[in-house]
């Protein structure tokens, strides 16, 4: 636990370093560094298994989308976070860890990231025409309008 | 029909496997393209159980948000509890007694058992032999037919929640959990004597949709499916929650990664399963099985007669809920089919701001094309079985 930290201290500065309620190591990184910071969390680091990636929408901030990744590693058995922040763009993982594949189009689907790079970004849980991306946290909440041909007219959004 | 046709020019033709299908667990649909018997492209598409489950979770208090993990992998109702459950705990900071932690054991693991006894199920049904799936569901009523009388409901029980369970489980139940798990050996010697070395299921499964360990991990493959594939990899054993490091069990894995591996792994873990129950049953501790921190769990009943306090707490918790601190929370366990974990984030309000599934079907079905292309169509779907992949979990 304490090798990693250390070493995450040397890697990213301490100021980057935060421990949250659940005690997984969390690195915050500018967006235009995330690239390297995935490499050097899967490779000097050791945390090469990609677990997740998920955003979370801070509607009143700047840069409104939190991307959080999360790694583990086999050897240390330890969890390592790494959270950056966009708008809407974000450079994609998927060419170099394959399995956020389809974790990046579920983002693209329902909060409307735009993934630089990614081989196949299409929406995933939703139809092709669906319009808007309903985890913003701008969607209405709880009352979506059934969507149906006859209601179309009625609920329309541009 | 005069003219012989050319082995050069290979037509391909694209079919659509599902989302009606029954062998593809739900809805999904998967886009193959054929040469022949051979699968040359496969494209899963999902979404079509999509109920925007994680959006829903804005909108509940913590405790209403217990509902919703019931309904993403509908045959581990209890384990998406726990590890709902464990990351609020983690949010709130607060202590679960020693009997609702080992009852929670308990519980995970007969879920982990009814769910591997629906994938041997089907998993026979879907390579046509059903009398396999008979069995299995004898022994899976059992299973529910305690959850019954735990909780009044059979899957849905929303019994584990943020600081602790619902209530104690009757003795009577425990009792019969007791004797449940001392004969379920015999029951999975049973289920093997049909399987493991009947010729017909070998030939259909064994070499078939071999996945190597470094694209399963590639891939975020977690589970039976990375097990199976030769990487012990059991976050009951590498990063114990709820006080496995207690208990003694094994963490079968497979050699070359087939739907053979995959599904002696499971077998292997009913097993250890049973072994578990068996030794948490043994060190059941006496005591309540609900948190003490009022803010999370509510008083008893008999105390909101005497005490102001408790009547205060009573109706803070049930008008405005738990109330986390501002702070984020992701415990990963494991599931029947692999690494769970909830990301729960709180903004110190009722109700989460954002609460994640990281399930592991979702990510263990993105390795489907990779098992399935090359073989052949028919190999599909016992490739599918094998994944076990769950559509409620996978599109939430």
């Amino acid at each position: 636990m304490s090798v990693v930290d250390d070493a995450l201290g040397t890697i990213f500065g301490p100021e980057a370093i935060s421990v949250p309620a659940d005690g997984i190591p969390t690195v915050r990184v500018p967006l235009a560094e995330l690239l390297s910071a995935v490499e050097r969390v899967r490779g000097e680091l050791k945390h090469s298994r990609f677990v997740d990636v998920t955003a979370v929408d801070h509607l009143t901030r700047e840069e409104r989308f939190e991307l959080v990744y999360l790694f583990y590693s086999l050897e240390q058995r330890t969890w390592l976070r790494l959270k950056a922040r966009t708008d809407r763009d974000a450079p994609s993982i998927t060419p170099m860890v394959p399995g956020a594949n389809w974790y990046e189009r579920e983002l693209y689907d329902l909060f409307g990231i735009h993934f630089d790079g990614h081989p196949d970004l299409q929406r995933i849980m939703l139809p092709d025409d669906w319009r808007g991306h309903p985890l913003r946290r701008t969607e209405p909440l709880g009352s979506e309008p059934v969507d149906f041909t006859v209601t179309r007219s009625v609920y329309a959004r541009d | 029909m005069t003219e012989i046709a050319n082995p050069e020019s290979r037509e391909l033709l694209t079919v659509n496997m599902g989302p009606q299908h029954p062998s593809t667990h739900g809805v999904l649909r998967l886009e193959l393209v054929l040469d022949g018997e051979v699968v040359v492209r496969c494209r899963p598409v999902i979404g079509y159980l999509h109920t925007g489950i994680e959006k829903t979770f804005e909108a509940k208090t913590y405790v209403q948000g217990v509902v919703l993990t019931d309904r993403m992998d509908y045959l581990n109702p209890l384990g998406n509890n726990l590890a709902y459950s464990l990351s609020v705990e983690k949010l709130v900071g607060c202590e679960i007694p020693a009997r609702a932690t080992v009852l929670r054991v308990v519980l995970a693991e007969l879920t982990r058992i009814a769910s591997h006894l629906m994938f041997i199920g089907s998993i026979a049904l879907d390579l046509g032999a059903s009398s396999p799936f008979l069995y299995c569901w004898r022994e899976r009523e059992k299973i529910l037919d305690f959850f019954e009388g735990m909780s009044g409901a059979r899957m849905m029980t929303s019994f584990i929640r943020p600081g602790g369970l619902a209530r104690d489980i009757p003795p009577d139940i425990v009792a019969s959990i007791s004797t449940f798990v001392d004969t379920m050996p015999g029951y999975i010697d049973s289920y093997e004597e049909l399987l493991t070395g009947n010729p017909i299921f070998r030939e259909r499964t064994e070499g078939v949709g071999i996945l190597p360990a470094d694209d399963a991990l590639a891939l975020g493959c977690t589970g039976p499916v990375l097990r199976g594939s030769g990487v012990a990899l059991d976050i009951r054993k590498s990063n114990p929650y709820c006080g496995y490091e207690q208990y003694d069990f094994a963490v079968p894995t497979g050699t070359i990664g087939d739907c053979y591996d995959r599904y002696l792994v499971r077998v292997a873990e009913m097993r250890e399963s049973v072994k578990i129950c068996r030794q948490a049953l043994d060190s059941l501790p006496d005591g309540p099985v609900q948190t003490s921190d009022r803010k999370v769990m509510p008083p008893p009943r008999a105390e909101l007669a005497k005490s102001m306090e408790a009547v205060i707490h009573h109706f803070k918790l049930w008008t405005e809920g738990i109330r986390p601190p501002a702070g984020e929370a992701y415990v990963g366990l494991e599931s029947p089919r692999g690494e769970l974990g909830f990301y729960v984030v709180s903004d110190g309000s009722g109700r989460p701001i954002r609460v994640h599934e990281r399930g592991p079907s979702f990510a263990n079905l993105q390795a489907l094309p990779k098992i399935v292309e090359g073989g052949a169509v028919a190999d599909v779907v016992a490739c599918i079985a094998s994944m076990d992949p769950i559509m409620g979990e996978v599109d939430r």
